[in-house]
């Protein structure tokens, strides 16, 4: 139950998009590090300091250590093309508020949609009922947090960009994949877009805001040869505006989407059993997602519960793995510009030198350790708690080359692509599965592969991680991790790298 | 059906408001769910959580374009603005002939059935009530023998009333009212190697009064976790393979889901144009039954509003029925069944799993898949598994960091046996399932 997991491109229908809610009116953009009351976007809402100060004095009257208040707005687009015409859309318009407090290490939480002081009161009060001493105070003034990171910019936001612009890039994209092959038989396209506003204020008279946009190209197609079908495609996401797509993005859509569908005729299962797994640079970095990532969320760690509870300080791979968990790539799908506690988000790095150093924290957990918070706190949404989540994952460069790491392996696979995994951090078995790649055989890539599961133990693999080589790539794809019920966006790289022995799920004797 | 309810007031007023601004049919759907839940760990409350959500959904149907909206910001000017801007960004769509509402017929014929899907006795289940059910699961957890290896016990319990209101330009009105309580309880325990392995027992059932007692679900999952100890990994080979029937669903849901139109007609399906064909071995022999008393998956009428009924999926191995909706139904000149899966009806088998494995004598017993995925399109698999070794017909040494592979079309053929024990707390009650000759993947 409490195994989490990462997907790819979270294709299909979507809830819905939104319509074009324009930002503006009055003090409409949020000024950080500007006067106090600089709650502009929510106060369309009606939200204003004094009904925040009295829904955190409603939270803290039965006692609690902290307690914090998460306004969220986001508006959601999502346009569709299948049999040639982009004839569906969906949208959807998310406006909620969420009252958290905490005393110790419990939690009591309490959501709503409804803004109005009332409704933000029985939050309040809900949330409250985990306390249960004489009350504290509400903050009497609050500050806005220091200047955030601008880690995605936009420079024009997704409410003013016209469905006349974005048409053109799903017809396009169709009519080059048909072209591109006589094999092609259907495609898809979704274009979506995202923006989000987040409004967080806290018992200690913090506030802090911050505009978070979303986009995704996520193209499926279906060919077909001599009765054969197979099914591919290929995503892009990141933080940014339309300008992500710039043409050789959308080059690259086309052409992934086409080869990784095609090759596919050509690729059998790979054998079964135990072998040498090379994994290419780029998504790759699923491997550390699952292996080791979830198992060093601090939650997990802090309740005993994690396979790497008690390896803080100890060596757990070779000298030159460096693992790190940043949230400062700009534009990058996993990066955050702070975190849902308001915590300062930055370069966390999980694995120094081949020791493990430190653990993804949230606040309950940094108190319960001592340290400071690493901005690790992430929630799906207002309806939800934080709680210890993954932002961008990699393996820094290594020492090795890739073209030496695939000629050091006599039989073995080369993996490319990959559609998701998933671990128990308790036992420390992880899986994530292969879409494509190849056979490695005296120190070539030779036969294609395709749809295997690979698994395996992670400290055991991470100590078998050999080879790191120094084409570092952080996957560009539009990755989901799902944990406890929540489901947050993440990015994840890795170099070209070695392990010397997994279990590949594949079909008979290599 | 209360029906002056606020929420279906405002699926109807969307509508209104929809044509208003120029859609010419219009679906909407409203809900209203109250959730509250506890979650307990190691001695004390974790967390305590309650909200009533609601939200509104819109499809838009616009000159021959279509849309499907949704808001959580209710207030009358903003539901106002937002259904504008909606309309406004459909018209900008290409028109799709095969998109419009179900014709009404569809939706004639609803069995006049009470389901019993919301337990009269909703309101008496209390915060203190709650408590001592999470409460006791951890007791009970940690009375097995063994228990001193237990390293940490997290349960919870949580009830749900939600009410979803649904309304159509073309006549349709319908409401559901449905409760749901849970329970589960999670254990991790110390492998003397340093592992700590971990697993769990849960039930949920429509009236409170169904659910089993605390101490089961609570003894159930500390043993499970406690069994995992000392897990090792398998040879490679054929074997044949049990599968536990709640961790059955998992497998029979890659099987299930290239039924639905939405794949067949955009060719990723395996099971195109296999209708009347053998699928399986006759031991596969299900229906999708709507109208079950207190079944999770039940219903009058489905998302779309056409009338649930019941119909064979699966008889003697043979596939008889695909799970149409109306907008790929249109496109593939198919008449609607239903988009989505309801309750799974069985033909079961009169051995229990313990039996089942007597009879298959060699193989494995997954009790658990771990990620992989199944191939819509061409019907490969391939997961990792976790469970037990079996000789002679018992279970034997625990197992894990595996993986099986197949493809459903070959792999189905090999269904050997089904048991007699269906699991309770799901939709597709997916009894023990026994294959023969399926590939592990391990050392």
């Amino acid at each position: 139950m409490s195994a989490s997991t990462l997907i790819i491109g979270a294709g299909g229908a979507g809830e819905a998009g939104a319509s074009d809610l324009v930002v503006g009116g009055a003090g409409g953009k949020p000024q950080p590090g500007g006067a106090t009351s600089s709650i502009g976007y929510f106060a369309r809402f009606g939200v204003t300091e004094a009904m925040i100060a009295e829904a955190l004095g409603a939270a803290l009257s039965r006692g609690g250590d902290y307690a914090d208040v998460f306004f969220q707005h986001r508006v959601s687009n999502d346009l569709a093309l299948e049999d040639g015409a982009v004839n569906r859309a969906f949208a959807s318009v998310e406006l909620g508020v969420g009252v958290r407090v905490v005393k110790g290490d419990q939690t009591g939480y309490g959501y709503s949609e409804d803004l109005s002081l009332a409704a933000l009161r029985t939050c309040a009060q809900t949330a409250a009922a985990i306390a249960d001493g004489p009350s504290r105070g509400a903050p009497q003034r609050f500050h806005v947090a220091a200047r955030l990171p601008q880690r995605y910019p936009l420079r024009v936001r997704w409410e003013e960009i016209r469905p006349e612009q974005k048409l053109p890039i799903l017809d396009a994209v169709n009519a080059r994949v048909f072209a591109a092959d006589p094999r092609v038989k259907k495609v898809s396209v979704h274009f979506r877009d995202e923006s989000g506003a987040v409004l967080l204020a806290d018992s200690q008279g913090r506030i802090v805001e911050d505009l978070q946009p979303m986009t995704l190209l996520y193209v499926s197609c279906l060919a077909e040869q001599n009765g054969q079908r197979e099914q591919g495609g290929y995503n892009v996401a990141g933080r940014a505006g339309f300008e992500f797509y710039a043409p050789d993005r959308v080059d690259r859509v086309v052409r992934e989407a086409v080869a990784r569908t095609t090759i596919l005729f050509e690729a059998a299962p790979p054998p079964a059993g135990e072998m040498p797994v090379v994994l290419a640079a780029g998504s790759s970095g699923i491997l550390l997602h699952e292996a080791i990532g979830h198992g060093m969320e601090a939650d997990f760690n802090r309740k005993n519960v994690s396979i790497y509870a008690d390896k803080i300080g100890k060596p757990i791979a070779r000298p030159f793995v460096n693992i790190v968990d940043d949230a400062t790539n700009e534009n990058a799908r996993g990066a955050i510009n702070v975190d849902d506690e308001g915590n300062e988000a930055g370069r966390t790095q999980l694995v120094e030198n081949g020791v493990l150093a430190t653990y993804l924290h949230d606040s309950i957990s940094a108190r319960h350790y001592g340290v400071a918070p690493t901005g690790n706190g992430r929630r799906q949404g207002y309806q939800f708690p934080p709680m210890p989540r993954m932002r961008s994952t990699y393996m820094l460069p290594g020492p090795h080359k890739k073209d030496e790491i695939i000629a050091s392996v006599k039989k073995g696979i080369y993996c490319q692509n990959f559609t998701n995994g998933q671990v128990n951090i308790g036992a420390g078995d992880f899986t994530f599965y292969v879409k494509n790649g190849y056979l490695i055989e005296d120190g070539k890539l030779t036969r294609p592969i395709k749809d295997v599961n690979i698994i395996g133990n992670g400290p055991k693999v991470l100590e078998m991680v050999d080879m790191v080589s120094d084409d570092l790539q952080i996957d560009e794809g539009g990755w989901t991790c799902g944990k406890d019920g929540q489901s947050v966006p993440v990015s994840q790289g890795l170099p070209t790298v070695r392990v010397s022995s997994m279990t590949v799920g594949g079909r008979g004797k290599g | 059906m209360a029906q002056n309810d606020s929420m279906l007031v405002i699926a109807q007023d969307a509508i209104a408001l929809a044509r208003k601004k120029g859609a010419n049919e219009a679906a909407a759907g409203a809900y209203r769910v109250r959730n509250v839940e506890v979650q307990w760990r190691d001695g004390k409350v974790e967390k305590v959580s309650e909200a009533t959500t609601r939200g509104l959904g819109l499809e838009l149907y616009v000159e021959g374009r279509y849309s499907s909206v949704s808001t959580s910001d209710l207030r009358l000017e903003a539901v106002e603005r937002f259904l504008e801007d909606a309309v406004a960004l459909t018209r900008k769509l290409a028109a799709d002939p095969h998109r419009a509402l179900p014709d009404p017929s569809l939706y004639e014929g609803q069995a006049k059935v009470d389901l019993e899907l919301e337990d009269p006795r909703y309101g008496e289940v209390d915060a203190l009530r709650r408590r001592k059910i999470a409460e006791d699961l951890e007791a009970s957890a940690r009375s097995v023998k063994g228990a001193q290896a237990i390293l940490s016990v997290t349960t919870a319990f949580g009830d749900t009333m939600a009410e979803s209101f649904r309304a159509t330009s073309n006549g349709f009105v319908g409401a559901r009212r449905v409760t749901d309580f849970g329970m589960s309880a999670q254990v991790s325990v110390k492998d003397p190697d340093g592992r700590r392995p971990e697993d769990w027992d849960a039930a949920s059932a429509r009236h409170f009064t169904a659910l089993p007692s605390p101490e089961e679900v609570g003894r159930n999952a500390a043993a499970r976790a406690l069994s995992r100890i000392g897990s090792r990994k398998g040879e490679s080979a054929l074997f044949a393979m049990a599968v536990e029937n709640r961790s059955a669903g998992r497998l029979l849901g890659f099987l299930m889901g290239p039924l639905a139109a939405s794949a067949l007609q955009q060719k990723r399906s395996f099971l195109d144009g296999k209708l009347g064909q053998q699928i399986a071995s006759a031991k596969l022999d299900l229906a999708d039954d709507p109208l079950v008393p207190r079944g999770l998956g039940s219903r009058l009428f489905d998302s779309e509003g056409i009338a649930a009924r019941r119909f064979t999926v699966f008889e003697k191995g043979m596939l008889r029925s695909y799970y149409v909706d109306n907008y790929y139904g249109r496109k593939l000149g198919m008449r609607p069944t239903t988009r989505g899966m309801s309750n799974l009806a069985w033909k079961l088998g009169d051995k229990g799993p313990d039996a089942l494995l007597a009879d298959m004598k060699e193989g494995f017993l997954v009790t658990g898949f771990l990620g992989g995925n199944s191939n819509g399109t061409t019907g490969d698999f391939s997961l990792g598994a976790q469970g037990f070794r079996v000789r002679g017909g018992k279970v034997a040494e625990v197992i894990g960091e595996m993986n099986v592979s197949g493809n459903h079309l070959e792999l189905w053929q090999r269904l050997a046996a089904v048991g007699n024990d269906p699991y309770p707390y799901s939709a597709s009650r997916t009894p023990t399932l026994v294959f023969e000759g399926v590939q592990f993947a391990g050392m």
